[in-house]
């Protein structure tokens, strides 16, 4: 690990002395375990940049923050982070000639006490499909059979006690919108809940506006979802979102193929188009 | 502030019978923002009408809702009433309380109830509505053509006759398609060359006419009335300018193969017309099989050519035109049997041929000068079997659809066999025989008075025994085994779409059924028009038709785009589709869904962060889109929104359906 | 309210259904149906949209929200659009979309999608009939109901 902090902080000092990159996005030194972003400008300050166990953040959505860029940006992609970038750059929200993507292979993060974190148990790209600098070696794929299998308890379940398991769900959430907000598949402009005029979404914080809120975020990231688990990792009160979001990336590659968004930057959300072959129910 | 009015119809009884109307009146009083409510007799009569107007003149209303019979029905009519009134007419909302509710309900406490739901809703989709303005768009005078055969010849003449200026694009060097190959045409017997050479000579010299042979379609841009067209005009190799047409040229060149035109039976140079009437009546240069574009040794042409028109650094070249409409007339080929028909040879029998061949070798100009011969020895044959529907009517092997022009042309082959060799038997291999069209089954019988033999009943193997061919077959009407011993077996062979149109059909966004076919806006109502506007179809490329149908389609497609191109301009359908730039993050998945490629990225000048900048957004083509919504969903934000279905009117709709 | 006191269906309650229909064929295939005074239950309240493809599948969400039993989505024959190519995009969409639906607890029944003509006023009158038998079979449906 500190081999390739060692080499990305080399990398990243030789891509700001050539003035190749304005700045880098990178993982820093926080208060505690936690490595929050950074953003080092100056060659003399990338002994700041940290790669450890605990560098856990999506960086992607920071592109966000500097959408016309005056020079590229370099920013560090694990899998999930390279995925983020190029859901990004199918959205046009950010141009890939800006960016420079400085890979790191990842084996996966762990919270304070060293477990695992459940968004890197399931994770499918360790290394990240789509950079311009890899550092270190390939690391091995998990492949990951077990991808669904909370999705495919959950779809056992009769329909009240589906609907009773979500509405405990739903009862905790405090519309807080922290999931919409690290995503980086939501990157509209103005959110539907926040459009108050149309009056997609209620004000109101009950079990049943919370629902709404959820299944609309869910559907509406459905074909755009990298599976990074930031929404999950971020919610203050522990709601398992990645839930939602791998039932419709289940139900989207059985019913329409294989699809994984932001791997292949050439393939297109499978809601975005159709097959005459698609699957026929509704004769 | 919204002022809204409800007429109530009773249509007679039609409603009244069913929904109690003085109810319903008195409950749409109670719905916000109506300020007036009325029941009528007859809402669509005259005094039913002027009770509107009065009606928003004295209570100064600003939405009018009417509950009647289906919008389909009487929208245009109401739309006109409040327009009348000085209303913008795109703030009306139609409840259906006839067709949903008096014609399909009983109980008349239950009909009113859902009468009252119905008109709920329409007076909260009404206070969301907004005016909506049609507005014009140019419309370039000048019509495209592409396909140069006999249903694109007559749409170009019927289109410059009657005054408006045309293109017509043709692939090969001449116009004249598959027509000018044919010897005689059923069920007359003209000759096809004698009828259709004067149609190509006349288009030719049309003063609104501008031909480009030679020439292919390489992009189609924009919209009705405002089409931009890339055609690639191909390489001549021969300054048509100077060429005065005399021939020397194909006469000493020495690189001969095999002529498409008479379809593999006789022999072309490699600098030639397409055949002996050809127009332009001037050669082009076939860069495959030059010798001196090939391997750079040769020049005959060059040095005999007594004008000096030879130019062998010819290029590509490609011009970009506008059109106000295009007539699609891309035609058909014949399918390819070698590849389907293991069971006759797969093609490697030379007394097999197709009934194009045919046609060749019957034409008096054709390679064996009018002579019935068979291929491998050049001897006249004595018996003729002419297999139909191979390919056609046959989804094992080929195409589900009839051909439909086979069965007469077949009679009119059994019948020039006949007529040619005195002595000779003709055989037809048939499973049904379909004659409907004028003349046509009196043409039929005088075949079978000819004395050709037709044989209900496939055949299901060929092969070949001495210098004559056995085939077996069966006789379903007296069903029995039969074998026919030949000396030439001709194919009848299935038509199937041009294979340049799926290129061309994908250009324009004009859709193919499952054989490849044009597809056409309505299949009895709407047959020469396509889904895109502006675009027509005519002739086979839509599907298999004979000569006097191609005809006749051509010249509806002529009439459609006569009837566009004479308007000055277009009015738009105001419920399109339109951005909210403010919302639009630019990310073009509305660009994915729209079928009619009608939205486009553009630049929209933006503050960010404090610097401004251009960041792009996505807009809509009024002269393109049609309404349909799709894109509406395909955006989370709801940054495009359908208006008359905007996403609030159809939130409230179903607000006020919960009431 | 228990999801077992819920499961109470009042006295002389009736669905509401709600079925977005499209305008040019089973919005006509509606028209048609009342020509011919096919008799069908008074519970169904149909919105006409331009195309399948213009049905959001938010405005499903807020149906239910609002207290609707059942929603229809009903477009062309695939092949048949108007638009060309609207109702594949809407099959797509609503096939994920009902299965979301039901892992959520909402039984598929409750929403459903259909390919009705305008010439086929008999299936727009069967379609009817059935949902309207299933939905009242299912009771009402309380499930992302506001709580009036």
């Amino acid at each position: 690990m500190s081999q390739m902090q060692e080499e990305l902080r080399q990398k990243a000092k030789e891509l700001l002395e050539k003035g190749e990159v304005r700045y880098i996005i990178g993982w820093g030194k926080g208060r505690f375990h936690h490595r929050p972003p950074i953003f080092i400008y100056q060659a003399e300050d990338v002994d700041k940049l940290v790669w450890d166990e605990y560098c856990v953040a999506n960086l992607g959505k920071y592109l966000l923050d500097d959408k016309f860029p005056e020079g590229k940006i370099g920013i560090c992609v694990r899998g999930c982070d390279s995925r983020a970038v190029v859901r990004l750059v199918q959205d046009k929200q950010v141009k890939r000639e800006d960016v420079c993507l400085i890979g790191l292979p990842c084996t996966g993060k762990v919270d304070q006490e060293g477990r695992e974190l459940v968004k890197c148990r399931d994770c499918m790209h360790r290394n990240p499909p789509v950079y311009d600098i890899v550092l270190g070696e390939p690391v091995e794929e998990k492949g990951n059979p077990d991808r669904f299998k909370r999705v495919e308890e959950l779809e056992k379940l009769s329909s009240d006690e589906k609907y009773e398991y979500w509405s405990n769900v739903f009862d905790k959430c405090i519309r807080c919108y922290a999931c919409r907000n690290v995503c980086p598949a939501c990157n509209c402009r103005e959110c539907f809940v926040d459009q108050y005029r149309v009056g997609w979404q209620g004000k109101q914080k009950n079990c049943m506006q919370n629902q709404i809120f959820g299944l609309t975020r869910a559907y509406h990231i459905a074909d755009r979802c990298i599976e990074c688990g930031e929404c999950e990792r971020v919610c203050p009160v522990g709601l398992p979102l990645m839930e939602l979001n791998r039932k419709l990336i289940k139900d989207l590659n059985s019913l329409f193929g294989p699809y994984e968004a932001g791997v292949n930057p050439d393939v297109k959300p499978p809601l975005g188009e159709y097959r005459l072959e698609d699957p026929e129910e509704y004769m | 502030m919204r002022r809204i009015g409800v007429f109530v119809c009773h249509c007679g009884s039609n409603i009244a019978a069913t929904v109690d109307v003085e109810k319903v009146v008195e409950a749409a009083k109670t719905f916000p923002g109506v300020v007036y409510a009325a029941d009528n007799k007859y809402t669509c009569s005259e005094p039913g009408q002027e009770a509107i107007k009065k009606a928003i003149a004295e209570h100064n209303l600003n939405r009018v809702v009417i509950c009647s019979c289906s919008p389909r029905m009487h929208e245009a009519t109401f739309r006109k009433t409040i327009a009348d009134a000085g209303l913008n007419p795109y703030l009306l909302e139609i409840a259906n309380i006839r067709e949903q509710v008096s014609w399909v309900h009983t109980d008349k406490e239950k009909a009113t109830e859902k009468a009252i739901d119905l008109a709920r809703i329409a007076a909260a989709k009404a206070a969301k509505d907004e005016e909506l303005f049609t507005s014009t768009i140019p419309i370039e005078k000048r019509a495209l053509v592409i396909g140069g055969g006999i249903a694109g010849m007559q749409a170009a003449l019927d289109i410059a006759d009657a005054g408006l200026q045309v293109t017509l694009v043709e692939k090969e060097s001449s116009i004249g398609g598959k027509m000018v190959m044919l010897d005689k045409t059923f069920p007359t017997l003209d000759c096809s060359a004698c009828i259709s050479t004067p149609k190509m000579v006349t288009l030719s010299q049309h003063p609104n006419i501008e031909l480009m042979t030679y020439s292919e379609v390489t992009h189609v841009g924009g919209y009705i009335g405002n089409f931009e067209v890339t055609i690639k005009q191909k390489a001549k190799f021969v300054n048509h300018d100077i060429c005065t047409g005399c021939g020397l040229c194909e006469t000493k060149c020495p690189a001969k193969v095999t002529s498409e035109f008479d379809q593999g039976l006789g022999k072309r140079p490699a600098i030639h017309k397409l055949f002996a009437q050809a127009v332009p009546n001037k050669p082009v240069i076939d860069k495959n099989s030059c010798l001196k574009l090939t391997t750079g040794k040769c020049g005959i042409c060059s040095k005999i050519c007594p004008v000096g028109c030879i130019d062998y650094e010819d290029k590509d070249k490609e011009v970009t035109k506008k059109f106000g409409a295009i007539v699609l007339a891309t035609g058909y080929e014949l399918i390819d049997w070698t590849k389907l028909y293991g069971e006759y040879g797969g093609g490697r029998y030379d007394n097999i041929i197709t009934g194009l061949q045919f046609e060749r070798m019957v034409n008096a100009s054709g390679p064996t000068d009018g002579k019935i011969v068979r291929p491998s020895d050049g001897k006249t044959p004595k018996s003729v079997l002419f297999i139909k529907c191979v390919g056609s009517r046959d989804v094992n092997k080929g195409k589900s659809y009839c051909s439909r022009a086979c069965c007469m042309y077949t009679a009119k082959h059994a019948h020039q066999v006949l007529e040619k060799i005195p002595g000779a038997k003709a055989y037809v291999s048939y499973m049904d025989v379909r004659t409907p069209g004028k003349g046509y089954d009196e043409f039929y019988m005088r075949t079978l008075e000819d004395g050709a033999v037709y044989v209900r009943g496939r055949i299901s193997k060929i092969y070949p025994e001495g210098e004559k061919l056995i085939s077996l077959g069966e006789d379903t009407l007296s069903n029995s085994n039969v074998t026919l011993e030949t000396d030439l077996v001709v194919l009848e062979t299935a038509m199937v779409p041009n294979p340049s149109a799926e290129k061309t059909a994908a250009m324009i966004g004009v859709g193919r059924d499952k054989d490849g076919w044009l597809q056409e806006a309505h299949p009895k109502l709407r047959p020469v028009e396509t889904n895109t506007g502006g675009v027509f179809l005519a002739g086979t490329c839509q599907g298999p038709k004979d000569i006097p149908d191609t005809v006749a389609q051509a010249s509806a497609a002529a009439a459609k785009v006569i009837g566009l191109l004479y308007k000055d301009e277009l009015e738009t359908n105001p419920m399109i589709s339109k951005v909210d730039p403010q919302k639009c993050a630019g990310c073009g998945f509305c660009i994915e869904v729209c079928p009619y490629g009608a939205i486009e990225l553009v630049d929209f000048p933006d503050r960010y962060q404090g610097k401004k900048i251009m960041r792009k957004v996505a807009q809509v083509n009024g002269g393109l889109c049609q309404g349909c919504g799709a894109c509406t969903v395909s955006c989370k934000p709801g940054a495009i929104d359908l208006l008359g279905f905007t996403n609030l009117q159809i939130l409230e709709e179903v607000d006020a359906l919960c009431r | 309210m228990s999801l077992e006191e819920q499961k109470q269906v009042p006295e002389n309650w009736e669905p509401t259904i709600l079925a977005f229909c499209c305008n040019w064929c089973t919005y006509a295939g509606a028209d048609l149906a009342g020509l011919n005074r096919m008799k069908y239950p008074e519970n169904v309240r149909i919105l006409r949209v331009p195309c399948s493809s213009r049905v959001n599948p938010q405005f499903i969400l807020r149906a239910f929200q609002k207290g609707v039993d059942g929603v229809l989505v009903a477009g062309c024959h695939p092949g048949d659009c108007h638009y060309v190519s609207g109702n594949y995009f809407t099959r797509r969409r609503f096939l994920l979309m009902q299965r979301f639906l039901e892992y959520n607890g909402i039984d598929p029944r409750r929403f459903q999608a259909r390919w009705i003509s305008g010439a086929e006023a008999g299936k727009f009158r069967d379609t009817m009939l059935q949902l309207c038998e299933e939905i009242k079979e299912l009771g009402p449906n309380r499930k992302l109901r506001e709580v009036k």
